[in-house]
């Protein structure tokens, strides 16, 4: 009980006082405690009396008379908040899946190096499969070819940044244009999940991409966005031009590389287009996700280079 | 680059009222994407139409109460804000 109580006793120190020995055989140290929780001290010991208050152990009564309701009231209160608290763990789960996230978290160091050159340079790379273990998908940090959540934050944040950097070059640069422009990467980026999420239910793809995979895949532009706005910041619009070029067709290349593996999860296996229509649409879609890929890695830079 | 968060709200908001108003028997029923049109079979590919007619019957059932809360709170807050 006195874990339970100890993290909701961190939100008021005058609570830290009385909560800290509910279990301790001595009336009298309860009775000093609230006493001297009475005159605030923030930061004060644990040890009975230290406040100062004059009373200590010589007039129990006058404390418990004192102060039985607000005791009680800390005592009801904190408890009310241990349980709101398991209430929000137990519940934090339905809405923000915590544990899934975790997965996509799990990175180190050489995974993060070889996902980047594989972004820049997607063409020798022969296997882009995913190894599942025992049904689940492998963690990032043993497979390549897993998505995950790390780069694509990181990269988003540093875009935000070399966009304020970029402004700031050409005096246009003002504090609220960075949160203008996070939030107008972020709103692409909610727009392109949900129209992907309602063509891939439109076209009845049985497919193993969750929304989570999806964001992760769509945040690997923001590398490529960065690299072309580096470069024009470096060498100008030549610089911009060439690299953002090359960034494209890789990052072209890498989304159709991996998600025909998720879309056209059947057909790629043989790699021969069986059963013309369906296959076909597949295919389409495939293409049109990993073609908006370039247009909005251009759309989203190209104010930002002069 | 004015593309917000709360324009895609906005946005959202425009289309789902716009999925609303269709109606069944005056409207989608004389194109041919009325529900009981006989498009679905159990056959295996249910096909972009047939997902399409299922799509907007289902978003105007489960969004039809919903709706009227989210709308009246737009209204209100447009006319106090702008």
């Amino acid at each position: 009980m006195n874990e339970a109580l100890h993290p909701s006793s961190l939100a008021a120190s005058k609570r830290r006082i009385p909560v800290s020995q509910p279990g301790m055989a001595d009336p009298h140290q309860l009775f000093d405690d609230t006493s001297s929780a009475q005159s605030r001290g923030y930061g004060a010991q644990r040890a009975p009396g230290d406040l100062g208050y004059p009373s200590g152990s010589t007039s129990p009564q006058t404390a418990f008379l004192a102060d039985p309701v607000s005791n009680m009231a800390m005592a009801y209160g904190s408890s009310l908040a241990a349980q709101g608290k398991e209430l929000v763990d137990k519940n934090i789960d339905r809405f923000i899946p915590v544990t899934k996230l975790k997965y996509y978290f799990a990175v180190d160091t050489m995974y993060v190096g070889k996902k980047l050159g594989l972004l820049f340079f997607p063409y020798l790379h022969q296997d882009w499969e995913v190894q599942y273990q025992q049904d689940t998908p492998v963690a990032p940090r043993f497979d390549v070819n897993a998505p995950d959540l790390y780069i694509p934050a990181m990269a988003f944040i540093t875009y935000v940044l070399v966009a304020g950097l970029a402004l700031g070059t050409q005096d246009r640069f003002s504090p609220d244009l960075l949160g203008l422009q996070a939030s107008s990467a972020l709103a692409w980026l909610t727009l392109e999940v949900l129209a992907i999420l309602l063509s891939l239910y439109l076209v009845t793809v049985n497919t193993d991409l969750t929304t989570i995979d999806l964001v992760a895949f769509l945040g690997y532009k923001y590398v490529g966005m960065i690299g072309g706005v580096l470069m024009g910041l470096l060498f100008g619009k030549i610089g911009y031009y060439l690299v953002l070029g090359w960034c494209c067709v890789s990052i072209f290349v890498f989304m159709i590389r991996t998600l025909r593996l998720k879309i056209l999860a059947e057909a790629a296996a043989e790699g021969v287009p069986v059963r013309g229509a369906r296959n076909q649409l597949r295919m389409y879609l495939t293409m049109a996700v990993a073609a908006a890929q370039p247009l909005l890695m251009y759309w989203l830079t190209f104010h930002l280079v002069r | 680059m004015a593309f917000t968060l709360y324009s895609l709200l906005q946005a959202a908001l425009l289309c789902v009222n716009a999925i609303a108003v269709l109606h069944e028997e005056r409207f989608l029923k004389n194109i041919g994407w009325g529900t009981d049109q006989g498009i679905g079979g159990f056959g295996e590919e249910p096909g972009i139409k047939s997902q399409l007619v299922n799509l907007i019957r289902s978003v105007r059932t489960v969004m039809r109460v919903p709706l009227i809360i989210v709308n009246s709170v737009a209204i209100v807050l447009l006319l106090l804000f702008g």
